[in-house]
């Protein structure tokens, strides 16, 4: 095959190829985006979990962790 | 004496060609930059170590009914160990974050113009006297700036397989060579201030959509692309396996024992292609050249494509993370972020560059079913 010819059908290829990819591609982000309409959010369970651990903390210990915490600050003053 | 000069033409010192040692020598390069830079070690190791093997003489490794033959013929001129390989990347491959944020697809889409605009290059450099690359030869060249081992050598022993050898080691070696090629090139197409740009966080994607994108993928395939579906099959039963999550014994063999085992006689298989009548050309200094063209380019059209994207986004985006749409798993990502963070040192691109770098991977196969298809069929 002349050089030229064979130019011009890899010219071809090249313009047929990233059509190609972008289509294909560009169908997937609307299949992508069809699931997700379709696929609601899973329900989060991950709130209930803080709150245990402000329980296990006892009052005293609170209270003597809040106690250091003004101290402190009171001394950088 | 007669007995000690059969002796002596049976030694290796007897009977080594330059051509065999200088093939050697290549394959302790390999070992080298495998062992002691650490450039892609898993594959540069075995493919160097069955470079040295193929080259032995008198040991007859890559001789019909040799170790070697047998590997190469079972495993990659079937096209089954790309495959294999390809099943247990899809296994490991988390496809969360392009879910998340699909119009990354585009960039993987954009980064494979390297592989289109190698493909014209490869075809002009027939000008220069000396080359004689053919559509086929030119299409598996050209694969390399798909960035993905597996492709290339799929692709490679579906059109030119007398090319392989050159053209594995071409793509492993620039994958490995993805932080020191990558930078300059994103950095040169960007300015500070964009590669500052900070995105937005990524939402949560539901189990659900994890398991129905490997069958959508594989169904579009199926119906508009069945060249592909060899490469993006073997992907999706790999990434079906990870997200169903009632199968965990085989998602975790595809993405580790498997993979393992098949890697090891992958790069054997490969390196016995390396013999010195094959790699000796100036075919391969042509393919070396092209395949680091491929890249750049494959590099610099991402960039720009997340460039574009960024300007009528409503969201923003950051150029950086386009260079991540050329695959090379996850080494691409990791250089996007580690460029972002050297502008902003509290922009971690990481998660935002995984979405076009896994776009890039079924880009690259995409492209690749579309070269069988065109120049193959």
């Amino acid at each position: 095959m002349d050089v030229f010819e064979a130019l011009s059908t890899a010219a071809n290829i090249m313009l047929l190829g990233m059509v190609c990819v972008f289509a294909f591609l560009g169908l997937l982000v609307i299949v992508i985006n069809t699931i997700a309409k379709y696929c609601p959010e899973e329900a989060k369970a991950a709130p209930a979990k803080q709150n245990n651990v402000n329980d296990q903390v006892s009052p005293d210990v609170v209270a003597a962790i809040s106690a250091a915490v003004h101290k402190y600050r009171k001394s950088r003053d | 004496m007669e007995g000690l000069l059969k002796l002596w033409n049976d030694t290796g010192l007897a009977n080594f060609e330059v051509g065999q040692v200088v093939m050697m020598a290549v394959g302790a390069l390999l070992l080298y930059l495998a062992i002691v830079r650490g450039y892609e070690p898993l594959l540069l190791l075995p493919i160097g170590f069955g470079c040295v093997l193929a080259n032995i003489p008198m040991a007859g490794f890559t001789d019909e009914g040799g170790m070697l033959w047998y590997v190469y013929h079972v495993g990659i001129e079937t096209g089954v160990f790309p495959l294999l390989i390809f099943m247990g990347v899809g296994a490991m491959t988390d496809f969360g974050a392009l879910i998340a944020n699909p119009k990354m697809l585009f960039l993987g889409a954009s980064a494979q113009f390297g592989i289109f605009a190698t493909l014209f290059g490869a075809i002009a450099l027939n000008l220069v006297p000396g080359f004689e690359f053919s559509l086929a030869d030119a299409s598996a060249i050209a694969i390399i700036g798909g960035a993905d081992g597996p492709t290339a050598i799929f692709l490679a022993s579906k059109l030119a397989p007398e090319l392989l050898g050159a053209i594995a080691v071409a793509a492993y070696s620039y994958m490995a060579l993805v932080p020191i090629i990558q930078p300059p090139i994103m950095k040169a197409l960007t300015s500070v201030k964009e590669r500052e740009i900070v995105m937005e966080q990524l939402r949560p994607v539901s189990k659900k959509e994890k398991v129905f994108f490997p069958l959508a993928v594989l169904f579009a395939t199926v119906l508009f692309l069945p060249a592909a579906t060899p490469l993006v099959g073997m992907f999706c039963l790999g990434n079906l396996m990870r997200e169903c999550g009632v199968v965990d014994r085989l998602s975790s063999t595809a993405q580790n024992e498997l993979i393992n085992i098949v890697t090891i006689f992958l790069g054997l298989a490969v390196g016995s292609k390396l013999s010195a009548e094959k790699f000796l050309t100036i075919e391969t200094i042509g393919i070396l050249l092209l395949g680091a063209v491929a890249f750049s380019i494959g590099t610099a059209s991402g960039v720009m494509m997340a460039k574009v994207m960024g300007r009528f986004s409503k969201t923003p985006i950051n150029p950086l993370v386009g260079a991540a749409g050329v695959s090379a798993v996850p080494m691409a990502a990791r250089v996007a972020n580690k460029v972002g963070l050297e502008a902003n040192p509290h922009n971690f691109l990481l998660m935002h560059a995984m979405g076009p770098n896994v776009a890039g991977v079924l880009g690259s196969a995409v492209a690749a079913g579309i070269l069988l298809a065109i120049v193959g069929g």
